[in-house]
């Protein structure tokens, strides 16, 4: 029992972690969204006030549109695998901690 | 030129996505396998198109795979050589799968896909729901349940020696023809890659066609469930169909869920487990079915349904998945509950039982 206060410690540290990671995710996820579309080559097109993007565009069409062309970059596939691995793994490490510090355990015997 | 819009997130998007998340983490730590059999049709009930919500439940999965992989590896848990095997050939159905998507949407637009998913959602549900049903039945009448045992069709694939095929595999404890190994990887990467759930395939061939333990095969498929997903997050990231947002949300949700129902059922017996993953296959299996009309109309694969008759179905769909969710989180807190209940009870009778004896 003397050890919890160094528990929740680990728990709080973990868990401001992943709510610092999270944010990020949310502040910047517009960016996110426009790397994710633009692994391949889209048409950014503006439409009621958002931003919409359309897949496979040829300039023609998306001069039609009103949009911009955007080249696509196929690095950007490595973004969700890094953020992916990165959140998982602290996320993970933050709820192993959490229910362990709420005491909740597995049954011993069923 | 194809429009793929991702869903817009606000607040109450991202709440209703994160309890999502935690209720389908809770219902595949408790029946062990992948949630995502009720996460991808939550996900476009939000209106992710189906191709998005597929790509992104891989794209949340894989890294928890692995963690899993390790984990149940250090436990001896894991064929890794079969796991490895499996998941080259899961790896090409993935992107034979990933191609019939997109050929899908190609075609016939994001609904073309919806409806796919939909459908491959509906008959897989229906046959593996009816065998976990006769299961749960089969374990109830025999509550302590049965030794491993091999199959006729196990003996028989296990019997055949195909010359310069044949590698041996510690989960089965025999030398199998990797013959019979590369189709049924193919058939869990395709699978995966059109409803996120390879493991519907890949767990009852391990154990019913090669002879694995059914702990092992379900270790086992965390490994062929990781090799899918990384590859399959970069054949439909470079699609841009990865919704980060989306897989990261699910994650929040479900990393909570996944160890709540993973401890729920060290407090339950077998069947109790069966029964539960039974009952909300075949609820997710109707709240899918109740849209396919609707996109056979939009694709005008029938006669136009009116609006009215669309729209009716469409909530008919999504009170069934919540139903479906709210049966899942149900079963998996009431049996957590009255575990922890039953756990203290006995455990005071003991202390007191210790006192009296003092």
């Amino acid at each position: 029992m003397a050890e919890t206060p160094t528990r929740w410690g680990k728990t709080l540290f973990w868990g401001l972690l992943v709510a610092l990671l999270y944010w990020g995710l949310f502040h910047y996820q517009d960016a996110i969204v426009r790397l994710a579309h633009t692994t391949t080559q889209s048409c950014l097109v503006v439409e009621d006030g958002k931003e919409v993007y359309y897949h496979k565009p040829t300039a023609e069409a998306c001069a039609a549109k009103g949009g911009i062309l955007i080249e696509g970059n196929r690095l950007n596939v490595l973004v969700p695998i890094v953020v992916a691995f990165v959140m998982s793994y602290a996320h993970g490490a933050f709820t192993g901690m959490f229910w362990d510090s709420l005491g909740l355990k597995a049954a011993k015997k069923k | 030129m194809e429009l793929i819009q991702f869903i817009e997130l606000d607040l109450t998007g991202a709440i209703l996505l994160i309890l999502i998340g935690f209720v389908g983490g809770m219902v595949s730590g408790f029946i062990g396998s992948g949630g995502a059999f009720v996460l991808t049709p939550a996900m476009m009930t939000l209106g992710a198109p189906g191709i998005v919500a597929v790509a992104s439940n891989i794209c949340h999965k894989f890294p928890k795979a692995l963690v899993g992989a390790i984990k149940r590896h250090k436990y001896g848990q894991v064929d890794v050589k079969l796991g490895l095997v499996m998941g080259v050939f899961a790896e090409l159905g993935m992107l034979y799968g990933k191609h019939v998507m997109t050929g899908i949407k190609d075609r016939f637009g994001a609904v073309g896909t919806d409806l796919y998913v939909s459908a491959i959602f509906v008959v897989v549900l229906a046959i593996v729901g009816s065998f976990v049903y006769r299961d749960y039945r089969k374990l109830k009448s025999h509550p302590h349940g049965e030794e491993h045992r091999l199959t006729r069709l196990a003996k028989w694939v296990q019997s055949v020696h195909i010359p310069g095929t044949m590698i041996y595999f510690p989960g089965a404890k025999a030398k199998i023809s990797f013959l019979f190994v590369a189709p049924m990887g193919f058939a869990t990467g395709m699978l995966a890659s059109t409803i996120a759930v390879g493991g519907f395939i890949g767990v009852p061939a391990m154990i019913y066609i090669f002879g694995v333990p059914a702990l092992m095969a379900s270790a086992t498929e965390l490994v062929i469930a990781f090799v899918m997903g990384l590859g399959g997050t970069i054949f439909y990231g470079l699609e841009g169909m990865v919704d980060l947002r989306l897989a990261m949300l699910i994650l929040l949700g479900s990393l909570f869920g996944i160890q709540l129902g993973a401890i729920g059922t060290t407090y339950v017996k077998d069947y109790q487990v069966k029964l539960t993953m039974a009952v909300i296959m075949l609820t997710v299996l109707f709240s899918r079915l109740f849209y396919i009309p609707g996109y056979l109309s939009k694709l005008k694969l029938i006669e136009p349904l009116p609006e009215t008759t669309v729209k009716t179905l469409k909530v008919a769909g999504d009170g069934v998945l919540a139903l479906a969710l709210l049966l899942g989180a149900i079963t998996v807190l009431t049996a957590l509950l009255r575990g922890i209940a039953e756990h203290r009870r006995q455990h005071e009778v003991l202390s007191e039982n210790q006192g009296i004896a003092q």
